[in-house]
């Protein structure tokens, strides 16, 4: 049953990286284990990432908070895009500062040469104009971007992927990146 | 024009079914976009809600025999399980109700009270934690009055029992329901907390996480408690083996209240406020619910203005009402508080003196720039929750009534296998010990509702009520504005592009804004010394108003539904 599952879910990543970039790499990168989740806008999607790592059985510390300090140790991590205010809010932060933090963060997982790999989960309702400009400056440093297909309407994830060769596997729903998640992580 | 349009053809497709088939009318469809602004039009009974389930459900009840009050309790039923996280018994609220018959206007007041063991100082001594106190412990849970409300509206002035109100809530919680975009966009803002205080498996979220649009939402454990509290009653809520499931998960989370605060619970039944404007008179909410009486002193202050000439969401007129609400919001942090404690001067408030003072402060060429300010709570809230219902039966008994669990999705507490999430009022008491607000034994907290009744030439004309915090009275206020001033259709007025604005410590916040309004416009409004917030085209900040226009001449009835949140109207 778990080989069935472990195929499916690397011929949905195989098929989903064909169908949105075509021309990039077809075999999906590697990622290992452990890894940090972190959120660029402080929304709630940064716990349903966390939800589902523990729901794919992955060794995942989530800080949303995170900074260059908690990559110690870390082989991944893995970038939350979704802005919100009341996030935002909630963590006493601007987004000037969490842009900041977000720049600090990419610029030591590249000394470390840890893998960044991208998610949004909040389709078509967590796009809009914050989130946007994060997911513009952001997605770039990813080595690969798993978002739940409905937030890729308009096509700019598909945009920027192609233009910096990122793999970008789109996902019905957000439950269905569990097997995805597995696949992606060597344990 | 489309628009217009629209509620032509509607109205003439109306009455061409009634003249020629007086028993069978068909209803027009709504348009497929939400926002194009559509009037529900019937002849008899309207009911309007913010689920499609909950509207039908106050309708067949209607057409059940049921009369206003019994719909009303329906659809509010209903809402528990179409709309749990706005709504529920774990909540409170207050209800507006019109008595054709005896041309009467009475207001039922059930809003939580606090246990008896609060202090003034229960959520300042927690310091920097003092916000998850006030929403996301137990402390933040009032006692809870909606069932009791209810109840009390049934038996007094209904012909139903609690069992047969509640039969369609039990339907709809059973078999389920696909959610919609606003569900799902809610259900995932507000994940961390209904993660923390209802658990991973909780009928909240779906296999623990939050539910994607389409995805059926089902509440079992809600039918259980619903049936249980149609066969038993409400004292199964209030002393029975619910009660002690609400005691035991409040205080599970560091709660304070007792089976004794459940126990006590009473309803109130109080005289409306009253007001005028422009020859029609409104009947709303008393303290400690605000948001009436802030829309009488904000009509007041406009009455004398010719806001026709001004035109629509012009600079003139935005900049008038901003401060207009800038000012109210003095009053709002200084005299707010229970009126079974604190005396709150309302008839001078509310008078065309008081109004006349306000409105010689405010220029037309610049703002104030400094306004007079109370002495509290210096941060205002940005919440979006509640839910509004409004019903007219066929003898022209009419309901408004706002309900709440405060936060979307409340504290995210359900007592365990009841299905109903608790409410987080006691944060709407002040931040201040020394306010008249501050939280102190069995005290009920302001509330920002304003429902309301509004009559022209003695004869009920419009029924309102909107969700949306501290932006409620100034919401309805520019519904009426619209219809009155502006001559809108209903579902125009409500669909409008609306604003706001407030004060800290007596300056002025920006105007928050939906940017449908012209950029022209707002940049006038700059010269004029304001600030500007933009925020989504149709944000819930502003509320999600439900609105029902009676047109006696037409003999028609039109239902106005908010397509900021998930409204719509159901008539016959």
């Amino acid at each position: 049953m778990n080989m069935w599952r472990t195929l499916i879910a690397n011929l949905i990543i195989f098929c989903g990286i064909a169908a949105s970039s075509p021309a990039v790499q077809t075999a999906p990168p590697a990622f290992e284990l452990p890894l940090l989740i972190t959120s660029a806008g402080q929304s709630a999607d940064v716990s349903i990432a966390s939800m589902l790592a523990k729901k794919a059985e992955l060794t995942a510390t989530l800080s949303k908070l995170a900074t260059g300090k908690d990559l110690e140790n870390q082989k991944t991590l893995v970038l939350v895009l979704g802005a919100s205010m009341k996030g935002l809010g909630s963590a006493g932060l601007d987004t000037d500062k969490e842009y900041e933090r977000i720049r600090a963060l990419l610029a030591e997982a590249k000394k470390k040469n840890i893998p960044v790999l991208c998610l949004h989960l909040g389709g078509e309702q967590r796009r809009g104009e914050l989130t946007d400009k994060m997911i513009e400056e952001f997605l770039p440093s990813a080595k690969m971007a798993l978002i739940v297909k409905s937030g890729n309407k308009d096509g700019l994830f598909t945009k920027i992927c192609k233009e910096k060769n990122i793999p970008l596997v789109e996902i019905e729903k957000t439950l269905d990146t569990v097997e995805p998640l597995k696949s992606l992580f060597k344990k | 024009m489309k628009q217009a349009a629209a509620i032509f053809f509607s109205t003439i497709a109306l009455l061409t079914a009634l003249s020629c088939r007086p028993q069978k009318v068909r209803m027009p469809e709504p348009p497929q976009d939400r926002h194009v602004p559509f009037n529900y039009v019937a002849t008899k009974g309207m009911v309007v809600a913010a689920h499609p389930l909950a509207a039908e459900a106050g309708l067949d009840m209607l057409k059940g025999g049921g009369n206003a009050v019994d719909a009303a309790i329906a659809t509010a039923f209903a809402l528990n399980a179409a709309e749990p996280f706005a709504s529920g018994l774990g909540g409170s609220g207050f209800m507006v109700i019109y008595l054709a018959k005896a041309k009467k206007v009475t207001v039922v007041n059930f809003r939580e009270k606090a246990p008896a063991a609060a202090r003034p100082t229960m959520f300042t001594e927690k310091g920097e934690k003092q916000a998850e106190w006030r929403q996301e412990r137990g402390t933040a849970v009032g006692v809870p009055g909606m069932l009791a409300g209810w109840n009390y509206a049934l038996k007094k002035y209904g012909t139903k029992s609690l069992a047969e109100a509640s039969a369609r809530a039990v339907e709809i919680a059973e078999k389920g329901f696909p959610v919609s975009a606003t569900f799902s966009q809610i259900n995932k803002d507000e994940y961390e907390k209904l993660l923390k205080n209802a658990g991973e498996d909780t009928c909240y979220l779906n296999s623990g996480i939050p539910y994607e649009p389409g995805e059926v939402f089902k509440n079992p454990d809600l039918a259980a408690t619903l049936r249980l509290i149609g066969a038993k009653g409400i004292d199964e809520f209030y002393k029975g083996e619910i009660a002690k499931k609400i005691v035991a998960a409040v205080r599970a989370k560091d709660g304070i209240m007792t089976l004794e605060d459940l126990a006590a619970y009473r309803p109130v039944e109080v005289e409306p406020i009253k007001g005028t404007y422009k020859g029609h008179t409104i009947y709303t909410l008393p303290p400690p619910g605000t948001g009436g009486f802030h829309i009488i002193q904000l009509l007041n202050v406009a009455e004398n203005w010719p806001l026709k000439d001004w035109g629509h969401n012009t600079p003139a007129t935005i900049h008038h009402l901003s401060e207009t609400m800038r000012f109210i919001f003095a009053d709002k942090d200084h005299y707010d508080g229970d009126p079974d404690y604190v005396s709150i001067p309302v008839a001078e408030l509310i008078s065309k003196d008081y109004a006349k003072e306000i409105r010689s402060k405010i220029s037309a060429e610049k703002t104030a720039g400094t306004y007079p300010y109370g002495r509290f709570d210096k941060v205002q809230d940005e919440k979006e929750n509640t839910t509004h219902i409004g019903v007219i039966d066929k003898d022209g008994n009419i309901v408004a009534l706002t309900q709440s669990i405060n936060d979307f999705f409340g504290t995210g507490i359900v007592p365990e296998g009841t299905g109903f999430l608790l409410n987080d009022h006691m944060a709407d008491f002040s931040t201040d010990p020394n306010s008249p607000n501050a939280p102190r034994p069995n005290r009920r907290p302001v509330s920002n509702m304003g429902p309301l009744i509004m009559f022209k030439d003695g004869k009920p004309f419009l029924v309102l009520g909107s969700p949306g915090g501290t932006r409620i009275f100034s919401s309805l206020s520019q519904i009426i504005f619209n219809i009155i001033d502006f001559g809108m259709s209903l579902d125009e007025a409500i669909e409008a592009p609306r604003f706001f604005s407030y004060t800290t410590e007596g300056k002025a916040r920006p105007i928050s804004i939906e940017p449908r309004i012209p950029e022209a416009v707002l940049k006038a409004l700059e010269k004029l010394g304001h600030k500007i917030t933009p925020k989504e085209p149709y944000d819930k900040y502003f509320g999600g108003a439900q609105g029902i226009m009676i047109l006696p001449d037409k003999k028609l009835i039109y239902g106005g539904a908010d397509s900021r949140r998930d409204g719509v109207g159901a008539g016959y």
